[in-house]
C-alpha cells in the first residue's frame, strides 16, 4: 500500500485521496466563501461597524495565507495527514469557541485566527498530497479535488442560511464546526507515501522490515536527502520567481471580478434574485470549468503552461468584453464565460507549480507560492477600487483585472521560453558526455 | 387607487382629472366622497375636479373617492395615511441568558417618538425601560432608528414584540418575532456530528491498521 514518490501510484488508493481532498476542499474554502451569510447578524449583534465586522473575514483570509508555507514546511517534517487533522481541529476549535460570542475582538481570535489556521493547516497539506500520488494524471486529480469548493459553495449557501434561521448565527457556528470536525476523517484517509515517510521509517514500530530497508536504499541511491525542510533556496530558481509574480498578478486579478460583479449588476438595474442566480451561474460554470480542464490537461496533448497560458488570456478576453454587457442576458454570457475560464486556470494552476519545480520541493513551493500570492490578494480590491473610484464606472474594475491578467500571462510566456531553452541546453549537453564516459576506461585499460 | 403617506400636518389638494379617451363624456356629475360623507367644496377646472384638505390629525386620514357619474360611472381612491414601519418577517433567534438587539427603522420619515410593546397572550403591554433598567434599554442612535436591548434572556421573553414610531398625524407599528433557545438545542445535532466523525475516525484507522496487518 505504500508507493514510493518516485513512482507515484497514479490511480488506485490516489482516488480516495482525491474524495478526500475534494472534501476538504468544500469544508475550508467553501465556507470561507459564504461566511457573508454571517456579516450581518454578528454586525446587529456586537453593535459595530460594517468595516469593524469585516475585518473578521480579513484576518481569517490572512492568517490562511501566513499559514500556508507554515503548513507546507510542517508537511515535510510530519505528515499531511498530521497536518490536516491538526487543521481540522484548529477550524473546529474557532467556530466553537466563536459560538461564546463574547465580543468583537473573540471573533477576530476565533473566527479570525484559530479558523483561519484550521483551514490553512487542511487546505494546503489536501492540495498538496493529491500531487504527490499522480504524476501522469495529476491535473485530472487536481481539477477534480478543486471542483469541491465550488459544489459545496453552492449548496453551502442556502444551508448555512437555514441554519441560521434555525439555531441563530451562534448555533450555526457550533454545527459547522461540528461538520468541519469532518476534515480529521478526511485527514485520516491521506496515508502517507512511502519516501515522505523518511525521518518516520526509523520511528514507527508498524513499519514492515521490507518497507524499511527499501526506503534505506532509496536513501542511498538519492543524494542528501532531499529538502526534508523548508526550501528557501526556491526563490534563486528563476523559474519559481517568474511563476511567483504570475501569481501576484493573476491573484491582483483574480478577486476583483467576484467584488465587483453585484454592484454592476444592480447598476445595470437588475434585481437582487436575478443577481444572485448570476453567481449560481459562475459557481456551477466554475465547477464545469475545473473537471473539463482536469480532464483535458490529463490527456497531456498541450503542456499545462500552455494550457495556463490559455486560460489566462481566455478569462482577460471575457472580463474586456464583459463591460459590454448592458443587460441581464449579455451579462450572464459573459460572467459564464468569464466563471468558466476561471474555473479552467483555477483546475490547471497548481498542476503547472508542480511541473515548474518538480515534485521534491514541491511542498516548500506550495506554501511560498500561496504566501507571495497573497501580497496580490492584499493590493488587488483596494487598487481596483480606487480606480473605480476616478473612474466613476464599475466596469473600469473589470479592465483593470482584464489588463492585470494579459500582463501576467506575459510572465507565463517567458517562463514557457526559459523552460524550453534549458531543455534545449540540456538536450546539447548530453551529446558530448556520452563520449566523455567510454575516456576514462580508455586510460584506465592502458594503465593496465 | 392610489397611496399617500403623510409625515406632518399639511394642506393636500387631490383631484381627479379626466381621461382623454373619456373627454366626449357630458353632463357628469362629480363626487368626493370620504367614508360616508360628501365633501362639499369642489374646485373645477377644464378636465379635473379636485378638493383641498386641512390634515392637522389623525381624524382626517382615511380614503377619499371621487365618482363620476355620466353614462359610465368611473372613480378613483386616495388612501391617506402614516408612514409604514416595517418589522422583520424573520424571527430573531437568541439563546438563554444572552442579549438580544431588537431594531426597528423608519427611514423616509422621522417619528416624533418610539415606544416598544410586548405581547403577554392577547395583550400589549409597554416596555419601561427606567422600571426594568438592569433588563431592558431603549436607545435611539438616529431619530429613525430605534434599539430595543434585552438582556439575560429568559424563556418568558420568547414571543411577539411591537414598535410603535408615533408621528404627527398618528401612529404605526412594527412586528418583529423573537425566539429564545435553549443551549440544548444546537448541542444535540452537534454531538451527533461529533459521534459521527468520531466513529468514522475510528473504522478507517481500524481498517488500515487491518490491512497493514494482511500485508505482513
Amino acid at each position: 500500500m505504500q508507493a514510493k514518490d518516485s513512482n507515484p501510484p497514479d490511480g488506485g488508493y490516489g482516488w480516495v485521496v482525491v474524495v478526500s481532498a475534494f472534501m476538504v476542499m468544500g469544508l475550508t474554502a467553501a465556507v470561507l466563501k459564504t461566511f457573508g451569510l454571517f456579516f450581518v447578524e454578528i454586525q446587529q449583534h456586537f453593535d459595530e461597524l460594517a468595516s469593524t465586522t469585516s475585518w473578521i473575514t480579513s484576518v481569517t483570509i490572512a492568517i490562511f495565507h501566513l499559514g500556508a508555507p507554515v503548513a507546507s514546511s510542517l508537511c515535510v517534517r510530519y505528515t499531511h495527514r498530521a497536518v490536516v487533522i491538526t487543521g481540522g481541529l484548529l477550524a473546529f476549535s474557532g467556530m466553537a469557541l466563536g459560538f461564546l460570542g463574547l465580543s468583537i475582538a473573540w471573533m477576530y481570535a476565533t473566527i479570525g485566527f484559530l479558523q483561519g489556521l484550521g483551514i490553512s493547516f487542511s487546505w494546503t497539506p489536501a492540495i498538496s498530497i493529491v500531487s504527490h500520488y499522480f504524476s501522469k494524471k495529476r491535473a485530472l486529480a487536481n481539477a477534480i479535488a478543486s471542483a469541491g469548493e465550488c459544489a459545496f459553495a453552492l449548496t453551502f449557501g442556502p444551508f448555512f442560511q437555514w441554519l441560521i434561521s434555525q439555531y441563530g448565527w451562534k448555533g450555526a457556528l457550533l454545527i459547522i464546526g461540528g461538520i468541519q470536525l469532518n476534515i480529521c476523517v478526511c485527514g485520516v484517509l491521506m496515508r502517507p507515501l512511502a519516501s515522505s515517510c523518511l525521518p518516520e521509517a526509523s520511528h514507527s514500530g508498524t513499519e514492515t522490515p521490507p518497507g524499511n530497508t527499501a526506503s534505506r536504499i532509496d536513501k542511498e541511491a538519492k543524494p542528501p536527502i532531499t529538502h526534508k525542510t523548508f526550501n528557501w533556496m526556491l526563490v534563486r530558481q528563476p523559474e519559481f520567481v517568474l511563476y511567483a509574480i504570475f501569481g501576484i498578478l493573476a491573484a491582483m486579478s483574480f478577486f476583483v471580478p467576484p467584488l465587483f460583479l453585484v454592484p454592476l449588476s444592480y447598476s445595470l438595474g437588475i434585481d437582487e434574485s436575478w443577481t444572485a442566480s448570476l453567481l449560481s451561474i459562475l459557481a456551477m460554470v466554475d465547477f464545469a470549468g475545473r473537471l473539463l480542464c482536469g480532464w483535458y490537461a490529463s490527456l497531456h496533448v498541450t503542456k499545462t503552461v500552455h494550457l495556463l497560458a490559455m486560460t489566462i488570456t481566455l478569462i482577460s478576453t471575457s472580463l474586456m468584453l464583459l463591460p459590454l454587457a448592458n443587460n441581464y442576458l449579455s451579462l450572464a454570457v459573459f460572467t459564464g464565460f468569464y466563471g468558466f475560464f476561471f474555473g479552467t486556470t483555477v483546475a490547471v494552476h497548481i498542476t503547472v507549480l508542480a511541473d515548474v519545480v518538480g515534485m521534491p520541493d514541491f511542498d516548500s513551493a506550495l506554501g511560498l507560492f500561496m504566501l507571495i500570492r497573497s501580497s496580490g490578494g492584499f493590493v488587488g480590491p483596494p487598487l481596483a477600487g480606487m480606480i473605480v473610484d476616478v473612474a466613476g464606472d464599475y466596469r473600469a474594475g473589470f479592465y483593470m483585472a482584464g489588463a492585470t491578467l494579459v500582463l501576467s500571462a506575459g510572465f507565463l510566456v517567458t517562463l514557457d521560453q526559459l523552460q524550453q531553452r534549458k531543455e534545449r541546453g540540456n538536450k546539447t549537453n548530453n551529446k558530448p558526455e556520452k563520449p566523455v564516459l567510454p575516456y576514462p576506461s580508455l586510460h584506465l585499460l592502458k594503465l593496465q | 387607487e392610489k397611496n399617500i403617506t403623510l409625515n406632518n400636518a399639511t394642506i393636500i389638494e387631490l383631484s381627479c382629472k379626466l381621461d382623454k379617451k373619456y373627454s366626449h363624456l357630458k353632463n357628469l356629475q362629480v363626487t368626493w366622497k370620504w367614508g360616508n360623507e360628501t365633501i362639499g367644496h369642489i374646485n373645477k377646472t377644464e378636465n379635473s375636479w379636485s378638493i383641498r384638505l386641512k390634515i392637522l390629525d389623525n381624524s382626517k386620514l382615511g380614503s377619499y373617492r371621487c365618482t363620476l357619474k355620466g353614462k359610465e360611472e368611473i372613480g378613483a381612491v386616495f388612501h391617506l395615511q402614516v408612514p409604514k414601519i416595517g418589522g422583520k418577517e424573520k424571527p430573531i433567534v437568541s439563546y438563554e441568558g444572552d442579549t438580544a438587539v431588537l431594531i426597528c427603522k423608519s427611514p423616509d420619515y422621522t417619528p416624533i417618538a418610539w415606544t416598544w410593546y410586548m405581547t403577554n397572550g392577547s395583550e400589549q403591554i409597554a416596555i419601561n425601560d427606567s422600571l426594568m433598567a438592569d433588563k431592558y434599554v431603549i436607545s435611539s442612535i438616529s431619530a429613525n432608528v430605534t434599539h430595543l436591548k434585552i438582556t439575560n434572556l429568559a424563556q418568558e421573553d420568547d414571543g411577539v414584540y411591537w414598535c410603535e414610531a408615533a408621528f404627527e398625524l398618528g401612529k404605526s407599528k412594527g412586528k418583529l418575532k423573537l425566539k429564545v433557545l435553549s443551549l440544548m438545542v444546537p448541542l444535540k445535532p452537534f454531538l451527533a456530528i461529533l459521534a459521527e466523525v468520531v466513529i468514522l475516525v475510528t473504522i478507517i484507522f481500524l481498517y488500515e491498521a487491518y490491512s497493514k496487518k494482511k500485508e505482513k
